[in-house]
Protein backbone atom coordinates (compact mmCIF):
# COMPACT_ATOMS: atom_id res chain seq x y z
CA UNK A 1 0.00 0.00 0.00
CA UNK A 2 1.50 3.00 -1.00
CA UNK A 3 1.96 5.63 1.68
CA UNK A 4 2.26 8.75 -0.62
CA UNK A 5 0.28 12.04 0.83
CA UNK A 6 -2.31 13.55 -0.84
CA UNK A 7 -2.32 17.39 -1.04
CA UNK A 8 -5.38 19.07 -2.10
CA UNK A 9 -5.65 22.67 -3.55
CA UNK A 10 -8.72 24.63 -4.82
CA UNK A 11 -8.05 27.11 -7.49
CA UNK A 12 -10.40 30.00 -9.01
CA UNK A 13 -7.96 32.12 -10.82
CA UNK A 14 -8.44 32.83 -14.70
CA UNK A 15 -5.29 32.49 -16.39
CA UNK A 16 -3.05 34.89 -17.61
CA UNK A 17 -4.51 37.57 -15.40
CA UNK A 18 -2.64 37.43 -12.12
CA UNK A 19 0.82 36.47 -10.64
CA UNK A 20 -1.12 34.05 -8.48
CA UNK A 21 -1.38 31.63 -11.32
CA UNK A 22 2.62 31.25 -11.39
CA UNK A 23 3.14 31.16 -7.40
CA UNK A 24 -0.03 28.27 -7.71
CA UNK A 25 2.04 26.53 -10.30
CA UNK A 26 5.37 26.89 -8.43
CA UNK A 27 3.24 25.15 -5.18
CA UNK A 28 2.17 22.12 -7.52
CA UNK A 29 5.66 21.71 -8.94
CA UNK A 30 7.24 21.37 -5.32
CA UNK A 31 5.11 18.95 -4.11
CA UNK A 32 5.62 16.50 -7.13
CA UNK A 33 9.20 17.36 -6.20
CA UNK A 34 8.38 16.21 -2.84
CA UNK A 35 7.11 13.22 -3.86
CA UNK A 36 3.53 14.58 -2.83
CA UNK A 37 0.78 13.59 -4.82
CA UNK A 38 -1.67 16.19 -6.16
CA UNK A 39 -5.45 17.21 -6.51
CA UNK A 40 -6.64 20.40 -8.12
CA UNK A 41 -10.56 21.33 -8.27
CA UNK A 42 -10.45 24.23 -10.71
CA UNK A 43 -13.56 26.39 -10.31
CA UNK A 44 -14.91 30.19 -11.84
CA UNK A 45 -12.20 31.71 -14.01
CA UNK A 46 -9.60 28.57 -12.85
CA UNK A 47 -11.41 25.96 -15.12
CA UNK A 48 -9.83 28.10 -18.39
CA UNK A 49 -6.33 26.75 -17.07
CA UNK A 50 -7.23 23.81 -18.91
CA UNK A 51 -8.68 24.95 -22.16
CA UNK A 52 -7.08 22.91 -24.99
CA UNK A 53 -7.75 25.79 -27.39
CA UNK A 54 -5.10 27.98 -25.75
CA UNK A 55 -2.98 29.21 -28.32
CA UNK A 56 0.67 30.98 -28.23
CA UNK A 57 1.08 34.45 -29.91
CA UNK A 58 3.64 36.80 -31.49
CA UNK A 59 4.35 40.51 -30.19
CA UNK A 60 4.59 42.91 -32.94
CA UNK A 61 5.23 45.69 -30.48
CA UNK A 62 8.84 43.76 -29.55
CA UNK A 63 8.72 42.66 -33.12
CA UNK A 64 8.93 38.57 -32.11
CA UNK A 65 6.76 36.18 -33.61
CA UNK A 66 5.21 33.14 -31.92
CA UNK A 67 8.26 31.24 -31.51
CA UNK A 68 10.28 33.67 -30.36
CA UNK A 69 8.01 35.02 -28.24
CA UNK A 70 7.57 31.75 -26.16
CA UNK A 71 4.39 32.79 -24.54
CA UNK A 72 3.93 30.16 -21.57
CA UNK A 73 0.30 28.45 -22.13
CA UNK A 74 -1.35 26.82 -18.93
CA UNK A 75 -2.65 24.13 -20.42
CA UNK A 76 1.31 23.40 -21.51
CA UNK A 77 1.99 23.87 -17.71
CA UNK A 78 -0.94 21.37 -16.84
CA UNK A 79 0.60 18.68 -19.29
CA UNK A 80 4.14 19.37 -17.77
CA UNK A 81 2.95 18.32 -14.19
CA UNK A 82 1.09 15.68 -15.18
CA UNK A 83 4.36 14.28 -17.37
CA UNK A 84 6.04 14.83 -13.95
CA UNK A 85 3.75 12.88 -11.81
CA UNK A 86 3.91 10.03 -14.24
CA UNK A 87 7.50 9.65 -14.37
CA UNK A 88 7.48 9.48 -10.25
CA UNK A 89 4.83 7.31 -10.13
CA UNK A 90 2.65 9.91 -7.83
CA UNK A 91 -0.96 10.40 -8.17
CA UNK A 92 -1.95 14.29 -10.16
CA UNK A 93 -5.62 14.47 -10.69
CA UNK A 94 -7.43 17.77 -12.21
CA UNK A 95 -10.81 18.26 -11.89
CA UNK A 96 -13.02 21.50 -13.16
CA UNK A 97 -16.18 22.59 -11.99
CA UNK A 98 -18.52 21.72 -14.41
CA UNK A 99 -20.63 24.44 -13.76
CA UNK A 100 -18.15 27.02 -14.10
CA UNK A 101 -17.25 25.16 -17.41
CA UNK A 102 -20.30 25.77 -18.94
CA UNK A 103 -20.39 29.05 -18.01
CA UNK A 104 -17.80 29.78 -20.00
CA UNK A 105 -18.17 27.32 -22.66
CA UNK A 106 -14.50 26.10 -22.20
CA UNK A 107 -15.80 22.52 -22.35
CA UNK A 108 -12.55 21.67 -24.78
CA UNK A 109 -9.98 20.43 -22.25
CA UNK A 110 -6.37 18.65 -22.46
CA UNK A 111 -6.75 15.08 -21.49
CA UNK A 112 -6.35 14.39 -17.86
CA UNK A 113 -8.33 16.89 -16.83
CA UNK A 114 -11.85 16.07 -15.85
CA UNK A 115 -15.34 17.66 -15.06
CA UNK A 116 -17.31 17.60 -11.80
CA UNK A 117 -18.94 19.78 -9.02
CA UNK A 118 -18.65 20.83 -5.28
CA UNK A 119 -19.11 17.41 -4.26
CA UNK A 120 -15.63 16.50 -5.81
CA UNK A 121 -14.01 19.05 -3.97
CA UNK A 122 -15.81 17.47 -1.04
CA UNK A 123 -14.15 13.86 -1.55
CA UNK A 124 -10.57 15.88 -2.48
CA UNK A 125 -10.36 17.22 0.94
CA UNK A 126 -12.08 15.08 2.61
CA UNK A 127 -9.79 12.33 1.72
CA UNK A 128 -6.21 14.55 1.50
CA UNK A 129 -3.79 14.75 4.07
CA UNK A 130 -4.35 18.70 3.66
CA UNK A 131 -5.95 21.15 1.77
CA UNK A 132 -5.03 24.75 0.67
CA UNK A 133 -7.67 26.94 -0.86
CA UNK A 134 -6.03 30.24 -2.54
CA UNK A 135 -8.74 32.93 -3.48
CA UNK A 136 -8.68 35.14 -5.91
CA UNK A 137 -8.64 38.36 -3.08
CA UNK B 1 -1.20 24.86 20.17
CA UNK B 2 -1.79 24.57 16.36
CA UNK B 3 0.71 25.33 13.93
CA UNK B 4 -0.21 27.68 10.85
CA UNK B 5 1.14 29.15 7.54
CA UNK B 6 0.17 32.10 6.20
CA UNK B 7 1.05 32.15 2.38
CA UNK B 8 1.04 36.47 2.43
CA UNK B 9 0.79 37.57 -0.84
CA UNK B 10 -1.23 41.16 -0.41
CA UNK B 11 1.29 44.05 0.89
CA UNK B 12 0.08 47.23 3.35
CA UNK B 13 0.78 49.69 0.54
CA UNK B 14 -2.09 48.67 -1.84
CA UNK B 15 -4.24 46.55 0.27
CA UNK B 16 -5.96 47.74 2.81
CA UNK B 17 -7.40 44.36 3.97
CA UNK B 18 -3.74 43.78 4.84
CA UNK B 19 -4.41 45.19 8.35
CA UNK B 20 -6.90 42.73 9.01
CA UNK B 21 -4.71 40.32 7.98
CA UNK B 22 -1.78 40.80 9.91
CA UNK B 23 -3.92 41.58 13.45
CA UNK B 24 -5.27 38.17 12.86
CA UNK B 25 -1.63 36.52 12.38
CA UNK B 26 -0.84 38.90 15.64
CA UNK B 27 -3.18 37.50 17.70
CA UNK B 28 -2.97 33.96 17.18
CA UNK B 29 0.36 34.27 18.09
CA UNK B 30 -0.44 35.86 21.14
CA UNK B 31 -2.70 32.68 21.75
CA UNK B 32 0.61 30.90 22.24
CA UNK B 33 0.13 29.53 18.47
CA UNK B 34 2.73 28.54 16.30
CA UNK B 35 2.61 31.11 13.61
CA UNK B 36 4.96 31.79 10.55
CA UNK B 37 4.51 33.67 7.25
CA UNK B 38 6.14 33.36 3.84
CA UNK B 39 5.51 36.48 2.04
CA UNK B 40 5.05 35.69 -1.60
CA UNK B 41 4.39 38.01 -4.74
CA UNK B 42 3.75 41.45 -3.42
CA UNK B 43 3.51 40.61 -0.20
CA UNK B 44 7.52 40.74 -0.18
CA UNK B 45 7.60 44.26 -0.67
CA UNK B 46 7.08 45.33 3.26
CA UNK B 47 10.22 42.82 4.14
CA UNK B 48 12.48 45.54 2.00
CA UNK B 49 14.99 47.23 4.72
CA UNK B 50 13.45 51.01 4.98
CA UNK B 51 10.14 50.11 4.47
CA UNK B 52 7.91 51.54 6.76
CA UNK B 53 4.54 49.21 7.55
CA UNK B 54 4.42 49.18 11.33
CA UNK B 55 1.76 46.46 10.92
CA UNK B 56 4.26 44.34 9.84
CA UNK B 57 7.22 45.55 11.75
CA UNK B 58 4.83 44.57 14.73
CA UNK B 59 4.64 40.83 13.29
CA UNK B 60 8.43 41.17 13.44
CA UNK B 61 9.12 42.42 16.91
CA UNK B 62 6.93 40.06 18.69
CA UNK B 63 8.91 37.38 17.23
CA UNK B 64 6.34 35.85 14.03
CA UNK B 65 8.49 33.61 11.44
CA UNK B 66 8.85 35.45 8.62
CA UNK B 67 10.48 34.44 5.17
CA UNK B 68 10.42 35.82 2.01
CA UNK B 69 9.84 33.87 -1.44
CA UNK B 70 13.02 33.80 -3.06
CA UNK B 71 11.53 33.92 -6.58
CA UNK B 72 9.19 36.69 -5.73
CA UNK B 73 12.54 38.48 -4.43
CA UNK B 74 14.41 38.20 -7.26
CA UNK B 75 11.43 39.44 -9.68
CA UNK B 76 11.51 42.40 -7.94
CA UNK B 77 16.04 42.55 -7.50
CA UNK B 78 15.33 42.70 -4.11
CA UNK B 79 18.76 41.23 -2.49
CA UNK B 80 18.85 39.18 0.53
CA UNK B 81 20.75 41.93 2.26
CA UNK B 82 18.16 44.05 1.23
CA UNK B 83 15.69 42.66 3.84
CA UNK B 84 15.04 43.82 7.64
CA UNK B 85 17.45 41.92 9.58
CA UNK B 86 14.33 39.51 10.65
CA UNK B 87 13.36 38.10 7.45
CA UNK B 88 14.83 34.69 5.92
CA UNK B 89 14.39 33.63 2.75
CA UNK B 90 12.74 30.41 1.63
CA UNK B 91 10.83 28.92 -1.22
CA UNK B 92 7.52 26.58 -2.18
CA UNK B 93 9.10 23.70 -0.30
CA UNK B 94 8.40 25.61 3.25
CA UNK B 95 4.60 25.49 2.30
CA UNK B 96 4.97 21.91 0.68
CA UNK B 97 6.30 20.97 3.88
CA UNK B 98 4.05 22.59 6.43
CA UNK B 99 0.99 21.22 4.32
CA UNK B 100 2.61 17.64 4.62
CA UNK B 101 3.67 18.12 8.56
CA UNK B 102 -0.43 18.78 8.94
CA UNK B 103 -0.05 22.12 9.89
CA UNK B 104 -3.12 25.42 8.84
CA UNK B 105 -2.19 26.43 5.55
CA UNK B 106 -3.77 29.62 5.02
CA UNK B 107 -3.63 32.07 1.89
CA UNK B 108 -3.79 35.94 1.98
Amino acid sequence: MSDTKTLTFAFMEPPFESERTVTFFRLLDAALDRGAGVRVFAYEGAVALAFARQQPHGNAVHHRDSEEEDHPLTKDWIAALQEKAGSKGIGFEWINCGLCVDERGVSDVIEGCGRGGPPDLWRYASEAHNTLTIGTR
Amino acid sequence: MSHYLFIQSQDPFTETRTHHQFDLIGQLHDAGHKVAVLLVQNGVTPARRGAKSDLFDDLLRWGVTVRADQFALAQREIDHADLKDQVGVADMDLVIDAMLAGHKVIWH
